[in-house]
């Protein structure tokens, strides 16, 4: 009985110390986005309790692109999200049903090219981005940021496609179904779990993808994360307020997402790295 | 093959073309371009001029270089060992609770949602001068920790926020390797008298040593890359002292306007990712033969 108290305690300490360690600097920001200006910045009044949304309407009065960019980011995640989720889901079904060496070829490329570091391709990308106009544009972000998750998309794709069993493809055939009905009518219905955890993947790194956004975009493409970086290089140390009540935003949605999607994205993280 | 079997296969290939396009123009294509830049002389708009190894001889003659690779050494080997003890001990709590789960897991993957840029501004208000809670705590342990002047503190404090930001992901990776492990076998060495600590170290650690490999060589090759962290806490600074790779890279490309020697940086980058992941197909091929016998 002793022992079993102590260890319950200890777990308890254990999990207390986790939550400090994971939710600490998460709350640090929100409530901070709460609290007027002088209380943040002073050490002695940090238990004061006083609430204000002083630091928001400041916010949208001295940042008035904050909320447009707020929409580049949502724009962005969103056409990322389809394009990675479209293609892979495609790739996955094939690489579930039909075998080959071209198909082993192409899934080892996709695993070899994902190997390359976002910041060697962004060497050639820019330039060839300025010629071809598309610097600056949300088209150019959504296909990058596709680009790099659709390796391990098609892989966890095909995991999940996997548990399909493929006597229903084979009903489907001798229905007279084409390979494009088959698709359409009976896998995606079925993939629809290891589609959301796929599309939270990439929906959470295109939200809050800092590199890209910062080599690529200036004026019209700039996502929240880049204008949450460039207030911090102008008010911080100053008006720490406003830049948590932006910080504030910016996470907000996702958290949401990841928390509401939790049992999708442990799923989604599981079969991709059983052959990841 | 029968013309519908054919038809079939070319339709898998046209099924599977999007996918290969997208990898072909953003990640081949460019990649090879800049092995072929890095043996070229070329700034931004002018013409590339071949100069064979110059690229690499100066880059390996230049002590920042050394100095950037050195850095990004340090915050990988901290973040990798850091993160993979701390997902293992989160992943045996995790499994010991019973109740209230889906909370702790929330918990454990909230920093997953975190921005790079909200993480660094989180951490760096934590450890303000005067102001900040951490400094608070520090200096009354008699230490005042000041990262924007001491290199290694800035660089500790990458890696921290590195940490936090990934546990989440190495954690899920373990935890889904502790589950695989079948109960039975630690009631048996419980049976035959072994403490919780020999259990773990003689039954649990064992079987999960494969997937401790494998997050340990993904989070090398993750690491190295890293480029966000160290570009909004420190630009580099002061003077150069805390640039890793990436950074490096950047800024030689898009600051000194020497694209020869940021694509011989980015090639030595893609050549360590793939000396590391040829690493973890070894193991692989040696664990698949060793299942074998």
């Amino acid at each position: 009985m002793k022992t079993d108290l102590r260890a319950t305690l200890l777990r308890g300490l254990a999990i207390g110390m986790l939550g400090v360690w994971s939710l600490g600097p998460i709350l640090l920001i929100v409530l901070s986005s709460f609290r007027p200006e002088r209380d943040i910045f002073s050490p002695a009044r940090r238990f004061n309790l006083d609430v204000t949304l002083d630091n928001y309407t400041q916010l949208f009065a001295t940042f008035p692109q904050f909320l447009p960019n707020m929409g580049n980011s949502l724009i962005v995640a969103l056409g990322a999200t389809a394009l990675a989720v479209t293609t892979s889901t495609l790739a996955g079904y094939v690489y579930s049903r039909q075998r080959g060496r071209l198909l082993a070829a192409s899934a080892f490329f996709a695993i070899l090219v994902r190997l390359v570091p976002p910041i060697v391709v962004s060497l050639p990308l820019f330039p060839i981005a300025d010629a071809l106009k598309l610097s600056d544009t949300h088209i150019l972000l959504i296909v990058l940021y596709s680009a790099f998750w659709v390796s391990m998309l098609s892989v966890m794709m095909k995991v999940f496609i996997d548990q399909i069993p493929p006597t229903l493809d084979e009903a489907a055939r001798v229905d007279g179904a084409s390979t494009t009905q088959t698709f359409l009518r009976i896998i995606l219905p079925l993939a629809t779990a290891g589609m959301i955890a796929g599309g939270i993947f990439v929906f959470v790194y295109a939200w809050n993808e800092y590199l890209f956004a910062f080599i690529f975009s200036s004026t019209r493409a700039v996502t929240a994360p880049l204008i949450v970086s460039n207030i911090m290089d102008s008010v911080a140390g100053t008006q720490w307020g406003v830049l948590f009540a932006a910080a504030t935003l910016q996470l907000a949605p996702v958290i949401a997402l990841v928390i509401f999607f939790q049992k999708f994205l442990v799923a989604g993280l599981m079969a991709g790295s059983v052959k990841g | 093959m029968g013309i519908a079997a054919q038809r079939r296969r070319f339709g898998g290939l046209l099924m599977l073309a999007p996918m290969q396009l997208q990898l072909i123009l953003v990640l081949a294509l460019p990649s090879l371009y800049v092995l072929w830049l890095s043996f070229t002389e070329s700034s931004y708009g002018a013409a590339p001029e071949f100069v064979g190894w110059a690229n690499y001889a100066a880059i390996l003659s230049d002590p920042t270089f050394w100095r950037s690779l050195v850095n990004t050494l340090i915050v990988v080997n901290i973040v990798v060992y850091v993160e993979i003890i701390l997902s293992i001990g989160v992943a045996l709590l995790f499994q010991s609770v019973k109740r209230g789960r889906g909370v702790l897991m929330a918990m454990i993957l909230a920093p997953y949602a975190v921005s790079e840029v909200v993480a660094v501004l989180a951490w760096r208000f934590m450890l303000e001068p005067d102001i900040g809670i951490l400094t608070g705590l520090f200096s009354a342990l008699g230490y005042v920790p000041n990262w924007a002047t001491n290199p290694i503190e800035a660089l500790v404090l990458v890696s921290m926020i590195g940490v936090w930001l990934h546990l989440p992901f190495s954690f899920l990776l373990i935890y889904a390797a502790l589950i695989a492990i079948p109960a039975d076998l630690g009631e048996a060495a419980r049976v035959d008298g072994a403490r919780p600590w020999q259990r773990f170290r003689l039954v649990t650690l064992p079987l999960l040593m494969p997937a401790i490999l494998i997050a340990i060589i993904f989070r090398y090759i993750f690491g190295f890359r890293i480029f966000s962290e160290v570009w909004l806490l420190t630009q580099g600074g002061p003077a150069r002292t805390t640039e890793v790779m990436a950074v490096y890279l950047y800024k030689n490309a898009f600051r000194y306007n020497e694209f020869g020697m940021a694509a011989a940086t980015g090639w030595l980058m893609v050549l360590g990712a793939l000396l590391l992941a040829s690493f973890y197909v070894y193991h692989v091929y040696r664990s698949g033969f060793r299942n074998e016998d």
